[in-house]
């Protein structure tokens, strides 16, 4: 199977690999698996408490080209977004910008896991922080 | 591995022509006509009615080792080779039919895989659905297997990770590889653990068939789900944990 230009371009030139401090209140993390292929993600994000704008976002991927690619398209994606507008990114969208074929779906499924459990991690953390729920929206 | 059923259920063009011989019109049987022995056309069935075993899990491979090779002796082509064009054909499908089955249910996963799949269950999709579901609640998705398994998962592939970083740079770090070592034995371990709790999802399964039970039917199928799913994480551990210390 062929991969498509934008896959490889991230592939091979993956953007915020890394990690950051899973403790720190600002940080969420979100760690998802694909069971169809026993492939893993892992992606946190740093989130402005004043404004909810996601300022930073890491991912390590252990998975397929496509894996690495979207979660690598992901983090570049939710940069500068608020976590409510982040929340609206769909696995399809992936899908259309990398141009993966039926059989990599399921890779473009992880990456938007990946940002959802990260998001609720963090807003868990918020609530645990202060009583009241930090989204205004 | 994708197991193709199409041409395995797909409804019969007609239903007369199923029940008797198209030679001599008796009774026929799957594979071949009961009262003058000649091949019949594929009928619509399953992998397991073409072994004539109900729809259960506990098979008796010996039994089913037997049935295998006596009808590949009878159906093979070659053997037919002087019969009628049809009834060439007919073997020749029989017998791809007959390879495909004996291949899946040998195998306890694939035959457990292939149950799910005659059962509805949709194991490529799973993930899918859920996190539309989660989309369109708002909910975090459930995680198809345990967080601790993905966070063990995780962390093995960061030292994999630093130990093939190592080879290239021509480091050797005794203590990592040890670490390896063992984690490596406790996933084999796990490994095995799971192929006996199948087992016991197998029975659950066989006795709700018994029974007609449909909750306990599901339940059983669910659990197998469950299992293979976390079994896939393991074997690709295993795999490459194996690979990175060159064993
Ligand atoms: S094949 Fe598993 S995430 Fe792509």
């Amino acid at each position: 199977m062929a991969y498509s230009d934008k896959v490889l371009d991230h592939y091979s030139n993956p953007r915020n690999v890394g990690s950051m401090d899973k403790s720190s209140n600002e940080v969420g993390t979100g760690l998802v698996g694909a069971p169809e292929c026993g492939d893993v993600m892992k992606l946190q994000i740093k989130v402005n408490p004043q404004t909810n704008i996601i300022e930073d976002a890491k991912f390590k991927t252990f998975g397929c080209g496509s894996a690495i690619a979207s979660s690598s398209l992901a983090t570049e994606w939710v940069k500068g977004k608020t976590v409510d507008e982040a929340l609206q990114i769909k696995n399809t969208e992936i899908v259309k910008e990398l141009a993966l074929p039926p059989v990599k779906i399921h890779c473009s499924v992880l990456a938007e896991d990946a940002i959802r459990a990260a998001i609720h991690d963090w807003k868990a953390k918020q609530g645990a922080a202060k009583p009241v729920a930090v989204e205004t929206k | 591995m994708v197991i193709d059923t199409s041409k395995t259920i797909s409804a019969p063009a007609s239903g007369d022509t199923t029940a008797s011989c198209w030679s001599c019109g008796d009774m026929r049987a799957a594979h071949f006509c009961h009262a003058c022995g000649k091949v019949q056309p594929p009928l619509p069935v399953n992998y397991f009615s073409f072994f004539g075993l109900p729809r259960k899990l506990n098979v008796d491979v010996l039994r089913l080792e037997r049935d295998f090779y006596e009808l590949s002796r009878k159906l093979h082509p070659d053997l037919n080779a002087r019969a009628d064009k049809r009834e060439q054909e007919w073997s020749l499908e029989q017998s791809s039919l007959l390879n495909d089955a004996y291949r899946t249910l040998k195998d306890p996963i694939k035959r457990t895989q292939y149950l799910l799949r005659l059962e509805g269950v949709e194991l490529e999709e799973q993930s899918k659905t859920a996190t539309e579901k989660a989309r369109a609640s708002g909910e975090v998705k459930k995680q198809i297997v345990p967080p601790d398994l993905l966070e063990e998962v995780f962390e093995l592939n960061m030292q994999l990770e630093e130990l093939r970083m190592n080879k290239k740079m021509g480091e050797h770090d005794p203590a990592l590889v040890k670490d390896l070592e063992a984690h490596k034995a406790q996933f084999e371990k796990k490994y095995e653990e799971l192929a006996e709790e199948l087992k016991g999802h197998w029975n659950r399964w066989d006795q709700a068939v018994d029974r007609n039970n449909g909750d306990e039917r599901r339940g059983a199928l669910d659990s197998m789900v469950d299992l293979l799913n976390r079994r896939s994480y393991i074997r690709n551990l295993v795999r490459d944990v194996n690979e990175a210390l060159g064993n």
